[in-house]
């Protein structure tokens, strides 16, 4: 989003990439090659996306929902809508999902809390502290002006479509580790959920403007209001009505704050 | 002719170039010397932003030839032209508005260290050369982290500029570049260009109002629906005389024995 683009189709590679580790999975290939394998299948949609995109000049918006119904409907197809229990290995149940075995603190974490604040740590120093951040920046804020000195405009969308991509298959594989059960309909306006997250944490919708711990935020206060909601009773159709609020309110105060400067 | 002594270091012959029916130049060539500064003028439609478009390689020229520190060069874009050491300051500047300063200063060329296939961006570094650049050439910035668009269009003017000279330009062309600024911050610009001139560069600036470019240039040329009216020493001409052949279109008979041929 940084870089003025939007990538609609990461709810839909979520619920893909699941599946597609299950299956291979399922089928007993070890389950860190069905990773690894699925990983490499999102390296290709996000260059499918990212080449849509910046060679043919068709907004993200629509390459990528194009992707997304593409992707959620070949799962229905193949599901026909059932859900497929994961029955292979226990690699990835251990190194990304299933709680870890301690009595102390470290038992109420999971591994794939630390993927999480290691890749939030890793991707934010990649975007405030490198050459392709700067870029990155650039990219968003004025693509003509980046271009003039010199940035690759194509190849940093790409690559940006590309770790999108394989991000949202990686948190697929977690969580079929997690759940050990994959539904075709899981992760549906989850794409729209993460602009959400992303806008309530300060990253402009324009490009340009934004940083990875603000998303962070905007991710924690999202799951609050989600958690909140199932702890104190209310029913959870409740749920979309309030991440629409603070949505609104946040936007509200994004464009107050950048008006003050 | 007093031109002898002077090194040329750029040259257009002869160069044509139309647009559909439009003939926008017509066999016009140019002389730039090293430490002048040329000022191009004419009024709107004549053909001097086509002229410099043709020189940084945005337009190829129908006919004609282009020779650089004594080579003939054809630039396919204003990147490669930048390369050499030809850059154009446009209005719309190549500057990210919501990025900072020394972050747009080296946009493309960053500063980084370390080893290996990482590499991170040295920040310190970055921020003290763009510092001791602008005070090399008297440019106040007040702070090297200032987000570029809270300043002013002739600190963004500077900005631009000095960043092309640091990164080694020796032709500095200048598209109207005091056009919708204060008369006092046109005067900022303009000793700024004059400072830039000591230091050895060549500028070509180039405007409808003579008046803005009469006090910093010594030469200058006058295009007319792009015919090449004529070259005059400053020391020939009064801007008066100037205003009136841009109305007019033409050289009067007492200052053609002065016309530079």
């Amino acid at each position: 989003m940084i870089s003025g683009e939007f990538d609609l189709s990461v709810g839909s590679m979520y619920a893909f990439s699941a599946y597609v580790v299950g299956v291979l999975s399922n089928r007993g290939m070890p389950s860190l090659y069905a990773l690894m394998l699925t990983l490499g299948f999102a390296v290709i949609i996000g260059v499918i996306n990212g080449l849509f995109t910046t060679k043919f000049r068709i907004p993200s918006f629509i390459t990528t929902l194009g992707m997304m119904l593409f992707l959620r409907g070949i799962l229905y197809a193949v599901t026909g809508g059932s859900s497929v229990s994961y029955l292979g290995d226990s690699f990835i149940v251990i190194t990304l999902g299933q709680k870890f075995q301690s009595d102390g603190i470290l038992g109420y974490f999971r591994p794939s809390h630390f993927w999480y604040i290691g890749l939030l740590i890793i991707f934010s120093i990649i975007l405030t502290r490198t050459a392709y951040g700067n870029h990155v920046f650039a990219v968003g804020g004025k693509e003509e002006a980046a271009r003039a000195m010199g940035v690759n405009v194509r190849k940093i969308k790409l690559i940006n479509f590309i770790i999108c991509s394989v991000l949202a298959a990686f948190s697929g594989a977690i969580v079929l580790s997690r759940l050990l059960i994959i539904s075709p309909v899981v992760g549906e306006g989850m794409e729209l959920e993460a602009i959400a997250a992303a806008v309530i944490g300060g990253v402009s919708l324009r490009g340009g403007y934004g940083t990875i711990f603000g998303t962070f935020f905007g991710v924690i206060l999202i799951a609050m209001v989600r958690n909140g909601l199932l702890l104190a009773g209310a029913p959870p159709y409740w749920y979309s009505a309030f991440v629409g609020i603070i949505l609104l309110i946040a936007t509200l105060l994004n464009v107050k704050v950048l008006k003050r400067e | 002719m007093n031109n002898n002594d002077k090194e040329i270091i750029l040259e257009g012959k002869h160069i044509w170039k139309k647009f559909g029916t439009i003939q926008a130049l017509k066999d016009v060539s140019f002389k730039l010397n090293r430490k002048e500064v040329l000022g191009l003028v004419g009024d709107n439609g004549a053909g001097k932003s086509t002229l410099v478009k043709i020189i940084t390689g945005i337009y190829p020229p129908d006919k004609g030839e282009i020779y650089f520190e004594g080579k003939k060069v054809r630039f396919s874009s204003p990147l490669e032209a930048r390369r050499a050491g030809i850059e154009t300051v446009y209005q719309d500047l190549a500057l990210v508005d919501l990025m900072n300063i020394y972050r747009n200063f080296f946009l493309g060329r960053e500063i980084t260290k370390g080893k290996g296939p990482i590499k991170f961006l040295d920040i310190k570094k970055m921020r003290e050369e763009c510092m001791k650049a602008f005070s090399q050439l008297g440019i106040g910035i007040r702070s090297p982290d200032e987000i570029v668009s809270f300043l002013s269009g002739g600190e963004k003017q500077s900005i631009s500029i000095g960043r092309s000279i640091y990164f080694g330009v020796k032709v500095l062309i200048l598209d109207e570049p005091t056009m919708a600024l204060s008369v006092k911050e046109s005067r900022k610009v303009l000793e700024l260009v004059e400072k830039i001139k000591q230091q050895g560069l060549s500028v070509i600036f180039i405007t409808h109002n003579i008046y803005h470019v009469y006090s910093i240039a010594d030469r200058f040329m006058i295009l007319n629906r792009g015919i090449k009216l004529g070259e005059f020493y400053k020391k020939d001409v009064t801007p008066e005389d100037i205003s009136e052949i841009i109305a007019s279109g033409e050289i009067p008979e007492e200052l053609k024995d002065k016309m530079i041929v």
